[in-house]
C-alpha cells in the first residue's frame, strides 16, 4: 500500500523575472514500510519536493495523494512526521517536552503510555536521556537534530519526510538514526530521506535522485 | 592598519536591518527625551510660575517701570527733569515707554508733607478733602464724561465738582495755582473702571477702609499742566515710565532681560533728573525672584527622576544593543570565530548603529521639547533650556551609542564564546536591587528628621527625598519580587504540565526565559507602582489643598466690600452673609488677650454654605451655629483654638462681653493664624467707625460668585472683590507640589511608554527565534486558536500580576508617605487621602490592552512565517 503517490508534479518560483522550475513532473511512489532514499545535488528540488508532499508548497501541476486521501497539511501527526533541515524544535520546551509534544496536541482523549515509553527509547537510543530537561539552545546542533527525529517518531506515523536528517551527526550517531528509521519502516512507517549521506543510501531500499527537477530511479550517475 | 570592509561599509550594512535600527532608533529617542524633559520642563515650570504670579495682578505688573519720586518742594527745573526723565532713560536704549505724572503731596502749613494738594473752590472755599493730580497718556479716554469745555487744565470727579461748586470752564485753585476745570467726569469708585485704571486703584479708592478715602483723584490733560502745577505748588512729582510687556507669555529669561534693560535704563533716567530718588517697579522681579526659587526647589525631585528616566531608558538602548547583535549573529558570529575581540565588534555596532541613534536623539529631544510645550506648566520656554536640551540630547546620544555598542560588542563575542548550557554569570545570580532598597532605606531615615513640604520664602515644596526613598523603594522592590516570583516559575511549570495546551506553552515559554519575564514583569509593575502612588498622592495632595482652601475662604469663593453696607440687606443668589471685624482680640478671665479672626454670621443660611469636614469638630457645623442662638446671657460665640468660657470680645474699642458655649478644631473663614470666632451678627451692637475695627462684608457662596458680588452692590457696595479658590492656591505657591507630581505621573507613563517598547522588543527579538517552533507545532498539531490564547495567558497573565504587585507596592508607598505630605502646615485640616479610581482603572486596563495587543502582535508574526522558508536549514 503506498503511502505516498505523486504523479506529474510540477513546482515553480517566480525570482524576479526568472521562473525557476523546480519541479518538473515529479512522479513518485513510497510503500509503506519502505525506506527511499531522495539523492541529488543541492539546489536539485529535493526540500521542494518534500515541502510539496507534507502540504507546506503547492504544486502548480500534478497529482498528489498522501495516505488515505486528503490535502497533505490536513494530515496529522500520526500520518504525516517530517524533520525540516531547521529542525523547527520550540525554544521554549525542554527535549523531552519537544518530543512528546505530538502526544500533548493529540488531546487528553487520546493519549496513552505509549508514547512516552517510545519517547524515553527514543532518547536513550539517541544518547539524549541525559538531557532531557534541557532547552534546545542548550544542547549541540546535533543533539537537536536527533530530538527532532525522535519527535517525527514518536507517534509511529504512516510517512515520515526528513531532510538531511544525518547532516549534522557523526557516524555513529548517524546510524542510530538510520536504524530508528528502519526500526519505524520495520512498525510500517514508509519514509522519504532527503540526504547526501552515501551510508543512508546504501541502507535504502530504493533510491530516487533528482536533478534539475526531475527525479529518475536509482541513484546518480 | 587597514580597516576591513565590516567596518568601513559598517553604516550602509546595518540598514539591512530594519528592526536593528528600528529598535536602536526608538530607545534611543526615549532615552533622549527623559534626560532632555528636565531642563526643558523647569524652564516651563519657571516660565509658569513667573505667569501664574503676574496672571492675577494688573497687566501693568508685568511692565517693566522706572519711576523718580522728586519730594515735596519740587522746584520749576527739577519738576521739568524729574518728568522727562524716566522716559527719556527708556529711550536711551531705543524702548518707547508709556509715561505717567503723578502730583500726590505738597507741604502743609508748618512746611511738613502733607498728603495731597489743598484745593479752594470758585466760591473761595477750601475743600476738606485734598487733591491730587495724575496724567497718562489716554486717562480722559478712560473715563465717563460728564461735563467738558476743552482745553488745558484739569478734570474733576463729579462728586468732588459738586463739593466745590466747580463746573466745566470755570476756575479752581490747587495750592495758590489757579487752574481752568476743563472738565468733569463721573468717579470710578462709580463705576466699572476697567484694566486701564486696574494699576491706578490705590488713586481713588481704598480697599482697606471706606472710612478714609484717598486725595480726589485730578485728571490733567496734559503733562505741562502737572509740571507746572507741582512747580507752583511745591508738590512732590513722581514720574515714572513703563515699557508694555505680556505677561501671560513671559519667561524667567525675558523677565531677567528686562530687568537689565530696566537697571541701564533707570541709572540713564537717574542721570537725565539730576534729583530725586529713582526706583524700578519690583513687582516683575519679585515675580520672577519666585519663580526661580519655586525652579531651583523643584530641581530637587525633577532633576533624580529625569536621571531614573533616563537609565531606566538606557537599558532599553542596552537592550536594543543586543538585539542588534541577535539580528547580526551570522556575521558577528563570523568575525569572533576569526579572532575579533569585543571592543572591535562593539565599533562596528557603533558605526552601524549612530545614525539611527543621531537620528533617535533628535527626534526624542523634539518629542520632549513638543510634549513639555503641550503637556508642561506653561509652553513658553527659555532659550538657554533648548539649548541645554539639546547639550542633554547630545549627551544622551553618545551615552545611548555607547550603550549600545558596549552591550552588542559583549553579546556578539559572548555568541561566539560562552558554552552552550553554562551557567549564568555571578554578576546575573547577584541580586543588585537590594541595593536600591537600601538607599530608599537611607532616604527615608534622613527624611525622619526633615520636613516632607518645605516652605522656601512661601514657596512650598516637595522635600527630594520624599521623592527619591518611594521611587528608589518602588524600583528595588519590583525587581525583587520580581526576582522572587520568576524563580518560583519552575514549580508553576510542573503543574502546568497537567494543564491544557494554552497554559503548558505559556508556563513554559515563561520558565524559559525567566529574566525577560522579570523584566517584563517589573516593566509591567513599575510604572502601576509609581503611577498608583503619584495619582493618589496627586489626588490626596489636591483633596487636602481644596479643603485648606475651602477653609480659607469660608465656602467655594465670596465676594467682599469694605463699603459699610448693612448685611442683612444684602441677598441674592445662594449663599450667607458674612462680616468680618478688623482688630478684634478675645480676653479671657485670666486677663490673657489673644488676637481673633471674629466673623459675623447669620445662623439661619452659615451652615448650609460655610466649608465643614467632619473632622474639623466633634459636633456638626449646624449644632454648632445653633448654639449661638441661645438667648440670655453673654453673647453665645463659637470658637477654635480657644477653650469654653466667658471672654471680652474686643471689637476696636468697642467690648463686648462673650461666653465661648462651643469649641472646633478648625473653623471656616480662617485667614491667617488667628482663632476664628463666629458670633450671630445680631447678636453683636453696632461698631461705630471711631471703635477702630475696620469691617467688611463678606457674601459666600457656593455658586457664581459674580452673583454674590452684585448681590453685594445692590446693597450698596461701591467696590466689591472677589476671590475664587484659584486665587488663594496661587498666591499660596502650590504650584511647585503640583508640578511635582505633574512631573512623576508623567515619569510614570513615560515608564510605562519604555515597558510597552521593551515589550515589543522583547516579543520581536524572540519571534525570530521562535517563529519556526510554531510553525512546526502548528504542524504537528497546534491550532493557532490554542496558540493565541497561550500567548494571552502569558502576556496578559504578566501584565495581570504586574498589576497586582505594582498596585500592592503603591498601597505601601502611599500609607508610608501620604499623612507626611502636609503641604501647609499653617493651614487645616491635615493630609486627606483620596484615591483617584478611574485614573487606576485606567491605568489597570491600558497594561492589559497593552498586553493583549503584544499578544496579537506576537500572533500576526507568527502568522506570518512562511513556512517552507522558515524550516528550510
Amino acid at each position: 500500500m503506498s503511502a505516498v503517490r505523486a504523479s506529474g508534479v510540477r513546482k515553480c518560483f517566480t525570482r524576479g523575472a526568472e521562473t525557476v522550475t523546480a519541479l518538473d513532473g515529479v512522479d513518485l511512489v513510497v510503500d509503506a514500510g519502505q525506506v527511499v532514499a531522495l539523492v541529488g545535488p543541492s539546489g536539485s528540488g529535493k526540500s521542494t519536493l518534500l515541502a510539496v508532499l507534507c502540504g507546506w508548497e503547492v504544486p502548480d501541476a500534478g497529482a498528489l495523494v498522501v495516505g488515505g486521501g486528503g490535502a497533505p497539511d490536513a494530515q496529522g501527526w500520526g500520518e504525516l512526521a517530517l524533520v525540516p533541515q531547521a529542525l523547527g524544535l520550540v525554544a521554549d520546551l525542554s527535549l523531552l517536552d519537544n518530543v512528546l509534544l505530538p502526544a500533548r496536541l493529540r488531546g487528553p482523549h487520546r493519549r496513552s503510555a505509549a508514547p512516552t515509553a517510545l519517547a524515553g527509547q527514543l532518547l536513550a537510543g539517541f544518547g539524549l536521556d541525559h538531557l532531557t530537561d534541557r532547552y534546545p539552545h542548550q544542547v549541540s546542533l546535533g543533539e537537536q537534530q536527533r530530538a527532532a527525529v525522535a519527535r517525527a517518531l514518536v507517534l509511529r506515523p504512516a510517512l515520515l519526510l526528513a531532510d538531511e536528517p544525518t547532516a549534522h551527526q557523526d557516524r555513529e550517531h548517524a546510524d542510530r538514526l538510520l536504524d530508528a528509521l528502519h526500526d519505524a519502516a520495520d512498525d510500517g512507517t514508509a519514509v522519504l530521506v532527503a540526504t547526501h549521506d552515501e551510508v543512508a543510501w546504501s541502507r535504502a531500499d530504493r533510491v530516487v535522485s533528482m536533478r534539475d527537477g526531475q527525479l529518475t530511479d536509482g541513484p546518480p550517475s | 592598519m587597514r580597516v576591513l570592509p565590516p567596518w568601513t561599509r559598517a553604516p550602509l550594512l546595518g540598514l539591512r536591518q530594519p528592526a536593528a535600527v528600528l529598535a536602536v532608533l526608538v530607545t534611543t529617542a526615549i532615552l533622549a527625551c527623559a534626560v532632555a524633559s528636565a531642563p526643558l520642563f523647569l524652564s516651563s515650570a519657571r516660565s509658569a510660575a513667573l505667569q501664574e504670579q503676574l496672571a492675577p495682578q494688573c497687566a501693568e505688573a508685568a511692565w517693566p517701570a522706572i519711576g523718580i519720586f522728586a519730594p515735596a518742594p519740587v522746584g520749576e527745573q527739577a519738576a521739568v527733569a524729574v518728568a522727562g526723565a524716566p522716559r527719556a532713560g527708556w529711550a536711551s536704549i531705543g524702548q518707547d515707554a508709556v509715561p505717567a505724572l503723578h502730583l500726590g503731596s505738597s507741604l502743609g502749613p508748618g512746611g511738613n508733607p502733607q498728603t495731597g494738594v489743598p484745593v479752594t473752590g470758585p466760591g473761595g472755599e477750601r475743600l476738606s478733602q485734598p487733591a491730587q493730580v495724575f496724567w497718562q497718556p489716554g486717562a480722559l479716554d478712560h473715563v465717563q464724561v460728564v461735563a467738558g469745555a476743552g482745553g488745558r487744565g484739569v478734570w474733576l470727579p463729579a462728586s468732588y465738582a459738586e463739593a466745590a461748586g466747580a463746573s466745566a470752564g470755570g476756575t479752581i485753585t490747587v495750592g495758590d495755582a489757579p487752574l481752568t476745570v476743563a472738565g468733569v467726569y463721573t468717579d470710578l469708585f462709580d463705576t466699572e473702571p476697567g484694566a486701564y485704571w486696574c494699576d491706578h486703584a490705590d488713586l481713588f479708592t481704598n480697599a482697606a477702609s471706606a472710612d478714609t478715602p484717598p486725595p480726589a483723584l485730578l485728571l490733567a490733560t496734559d503733562p505741562q499742566t502737572v509740571v507746572a502745577l507741582a512747580a507752583a505748588v511745591g508738590g512732590s512729582l513722581r514720574a515714572t515710565a513703563a515699557v508694555p510687556e505680556d505677561g501671560s507669555r513671559l519667561t524667567a529669561s525675558r523677565a531677567e532681560e528686562l530687568a537689565a534693560q530696566t537697571a541701564t535704563a533707570l541709572a540713564a533716567a537717574t542721570a537725565a533728573a539730576g534729583t530725586g530718588a529713582g526706583g524700578p517697579d519690583p513687582r516683575l522681579a519679585d515675580a520672577r525672584d519666585r519663580a526661580v526659587q519655586l525652579e531651583q526647589g523643584l530641581r530637587g525631585p525633577v532633576v533624580p527622576v529625569a536621571v531614573a528616566g533616563g537609565l531606566l531608558a538606557l537599558v532599553l538602548v542596552a537592550a536594543a544593543g543586543s538585539a542588534w547583535a541577535d539580528r547580526r549573529a551570522t556575521e558577528v558570529r563570523l568575525l569572533a570565530a576569526r579572532g575579533v575581540g569585543p571592543v572591535p565588534l562593539a565599533g562596528k555596532a557603533a558605526l552601524e548603529l549612530g545614525a539611527p541613534a543621531l537620528v533617535g536623539a533628535a527626534l526624542g529631544g523634539a518629542a520632549a521639547r513638543l510634549l513639555v510645550g503641550a503637556l508642561g506648566p506653561a509652553p513658553e520656554l527659555d532659550p538657554g533650556a533648548t539649548s541645554a536640551a539639546v547639550l542633554v540630547g547630545a549627551a544622551a546620544f553618545v551615552v545611548g551609542l555607547g550603550a549600545a555598542a558596549v552591550v552588542a560588542g559583549l553579546r556578539a563575542r559572548g555568541m561566539a564564546e560562552r558554552p552552550l548550557g553554562a551557567a549564568p554569570s555571578w554578576p546575573a545570580r547577584v541580586p543588585w536591587e537590594v541595593a536600591l532598597l537600601l538607599a530608599a532605606g537611607g532616604c527615608w531615615l534622613l527624611l525622619e528628621g526633615r520636613d516632607a513640604v518645605v516652605s522656601q520664602a512661601g514657596v512650598a515644596q516637595v522635600n527630594g527625598l520624599l521623592v527619591a526613598f518611594p521611587l528608589l523603594a518602588l524600583a528595588g522592590a519590583a525587581v525583587l519580587l520580581a526576582r522572587l516570583l520568576t524563580a518560583a516559575l519552575p514549580r508553576v511549570r510542573r503543574w502546568a504540565g497537567g494543564r491544557g495546551i494554552p497554559v503548558f506553552l505559556a508556563v513554559n515559554r515563561l520558565t524559559a526565559a525567566r529574566g525577560a519575564a522579570a523584566v517584563l514583569l517589573v516593566a509591567v509593575a513599575l510604572p502601576v507602582a509609581v503611577l498608583g502612588y503619584t495619582a493618589t498622592l496627586t489626588a490626596g495632595s489636591a483633596a487636602t489643598l481644596t479643603a485648606k482652601v475651602g477653609v480659607q475662604l469660608g465656602a467655594g469663593g465670596f465676594a467682599a466690600t469694605a463699603t459699610r453696607v448693612d448685611p442683612a440687606a444684602v441677598r441674592g443668589g445662594p449663599g450667607t452673609t458674612v462680616t468680618r471685624y478688623a482688630d478684634s482680640t478675645l480676653t479671657g478671665a485670666d486677663g490673657d488677650r489673644v488676637a481673633v479672626q471674629t466673623l459675623g454670621v447669620d445662623p439661619a443660611t452659615f451652615a448650609g454654605t460655610a466649608f465643614w469636614v467632619d473632622s474639623f469638630a466633634d459636633r456638626s457645623l449646624d449644632d454648632l451655629v445653633t448654639a449661638l442662638t441661645r438667648e440670655g446671657g453673654a453673647v453665645p460665640v463659637v470658637a477654635a483654638g480657644l477653650p469654653p468660657g466667658p471672654y471680652r470680645l474686643d471689637l476696636g474699642s468697642l467690648p463686648v462681653d462673650v461666653e465661648v458655649v462651643a469649641t472646633a478644631d478648625v473653623l471656616p473663614g480662617r485667614r491667617s493664624g488667628d482663632p476664628v470666632v463666629l458670633v450671630a451678627r445680631d447678636r453683636v451692637p453696632e461698631v461705630p467707625p471711631t471703635a477702630g475695627a475696620d469691617q467688611s462684608v463678606e457674601r459666600w457662596t457656593d455658586g457664581d460668585v459674580a452673583v454674590a458680588a452684585q448681590a453685594l452692590r445692590d446693597a450698596g457696595a461701591v467696590r466689591v472683590t472677589v476671590t475664587v479658590p484659584d486665587d488663594v492656591r496661587r498666591t499660596a505657591n502650590f504650584l511647585g507640589i503640583t508640578w511635582t507630581f505633574g512631573y512623576l505621573a508623567a515619569l510614570a507613563v513615560f515608564i510605562g511608554v519604555i515597558g510597552a517598547a521593551g515589550l515589543l522588543l522583547h516579543l520581536e527579538a524572540r519571534s525570530r527565534s521562535r517563529v519556526a517552533g510554531y510553525v512546526m507545532a502548528r504542524r504537528i498539531g497546534l491550532t493557532r486558536g490554542a496558540h493565541l490564547r497561550s500567548l494571552l495567558v502569558e502576556l496578559v497573565g504578566v501584565a495581570a500580576a504586574g498589576v497586582v504587585l505594582g498596585g500592592a507596592l503603591a498601597v505601601g508607598a502611599v500609607a508610608a508617605v501620604y499623612r507626611r505630605l502636609d503641604v501647609d502646615l499653617l493651614r487645616p485640616p491635615t493630609p486627606l487621602l483620596d484615591v483617584p479610581w478611574p485614573a487606576l482603572a485606567a491605568t489597570v486596563l491600558v497594561a492589559l490592552a497593552v498586553a493583549g495587543l503584544a499578544a496579537l502582535h506576537g500572533q500576526r508574526a507568527a502568522d506570518r512565517a512562511d513556512p517552507a522558508s522558515v524550516l528550510r536549514g
